[in-house]
């Protein structure tokens, strides 16, 4: 009991928080790798913070869908196709409505030609007619 | 960015590239149209101008459908031709044109290498119809015909080689009857008489 009792008194209670104290705060060396570590933790950081801080803003939205490489390129092949077809599209009728006016030309050369060769006839015929009614009338 | 205007480039270049030689295909006229029948046209009251070279003919014939009679007879008859040109001019009044003027259009064609099948002159009706073949190797390499009416004036020239009975089924063409040989024939030495 007494010596419980002396272990209690002020002044033991104080050396043993100092030594307590002293022991917590011993310097230690460091463990191996530790400032690498550190300094690893401090440059992936701010790249956490900022991904998070840009996650709220397009959670959610369209725009986050076009930030896949995968999905970026299939857009604009698909842009590019489409723009390809129409430009494709565009000169096929262009061509097909420049063919058909070239064949409404042509068929006009012909029925021109066809119809002055019918005049030459209907002339020649003429003259062969008159050509032989002659004889006749002289019979 | 730069990588999707490139490849925009990339793609648009050949679809352009083609049209630019497309445009190029334009016809390239050559004496196939005397220029003395050109001057007329200031004149005219109204103008048929067609002229087709043989690649416009080519690729006009491929517009020509193979259901139709008619446009099937055409691409038959156009097949091997080299050219169709025509000039056809309507005036106002009778004497538009002197007749001086239509005897030096048909004198371009009283040279070696042209023969004139069929000459028509009516005073009734003043129609004067001139039919001119061009022979190479005693086969036909092409037609003029120059058709002169009192309001009216036509030159119509076919080059390539045209068998007499495409000429004859150019002439029964649309309606219009046949021209056959035997009057072709008859005309041709009447007019040699």
């Amino acid at each position: 009991m007494t010596h419980m009792n002396r272990n209690l008194t002020p002044d033991n209670d104080t050396n043993r928080m100092d030594e307590v104290l002293k022991r917590a705060l011993r310097r230690e060396q460091a463990p191996d790798g530790f400032a690498d570590r550190i300094l690893a933790r401090a440059s992936e950081a701010p790249l956490a913070a900022r991904s998070s801080a840009a996650e709220p803003i397009l959670a959610g939205s369209w725009q986050r869908f076009f930030t896949r490489p995968l999905v970026r390129w299939a857009t604009l092949t698909a842009l590019a196709t489409a723009m390809f077809l129409g430009v494709h599209l565009h000169s096929v009728r262009r061509e097909r409505a420049r063919g058909e006016a070239a064949k409404q030309r042509l068929m006009l050369a012909l029925r021109i030609a066809g119809s002055k060769l019918q005049l030459a006839k209907s002339r020649v015929n003429e003259i062969n007619a008159g050509q032989s009614e002659k004889p006749e009338d002289k019979e | 960015m730069k990588k999707v205007l490139l490849l925009l480039l990339v793609l648009i270049f050949p679809v352009m590239r083609a049209q630019g030689a497309q445009n190029q295909d334009a016809p390239t006229r050559d004496a196939a149209i005397p220029p003395d029948i050109e001057k007329l046209a200031a004149r005219a009251k109204e103008t048929v101008e067609v002229t087709m070279d043989g690649p416009m003919l080519r690729w006009a014939s491929k517009f020509l459908s193979a259901k139709d009679p008619d446009e099937q007879k055409a691409a038959a008859l156009v097949a091997n031709l080299k050219g169709i040109y025509v000039r056809s001019f309507e005036f106002d009044e009778d004497g538009a044109y002197s007749p001086t003027e239509v005897e030096t259009l048909r004198s371009q064609f009283r040279s070696p290498g042209w023969s004139r099948v069929v000459g028509v002159r009516s005073q009734q009706d003043g129609d004067n119809v001139d039919i001119f073949f061009k022979l190479e190797n005693d086969k036909m390499a092409g037609i003029v015909i120059i058709a002169a009416e009192p309001r009216e004036i036509t030159f119509v020239n076919i080059v390539g080689p045209l068998e007499v009975d495409q000429l004859a089924e150019l002439g029964g063409e649309f309606g219009i009857p046949k021209l056959d040989q035997k009057s072709l024939s008859k005309a041709h030495r009447g007019e040699q008489k």
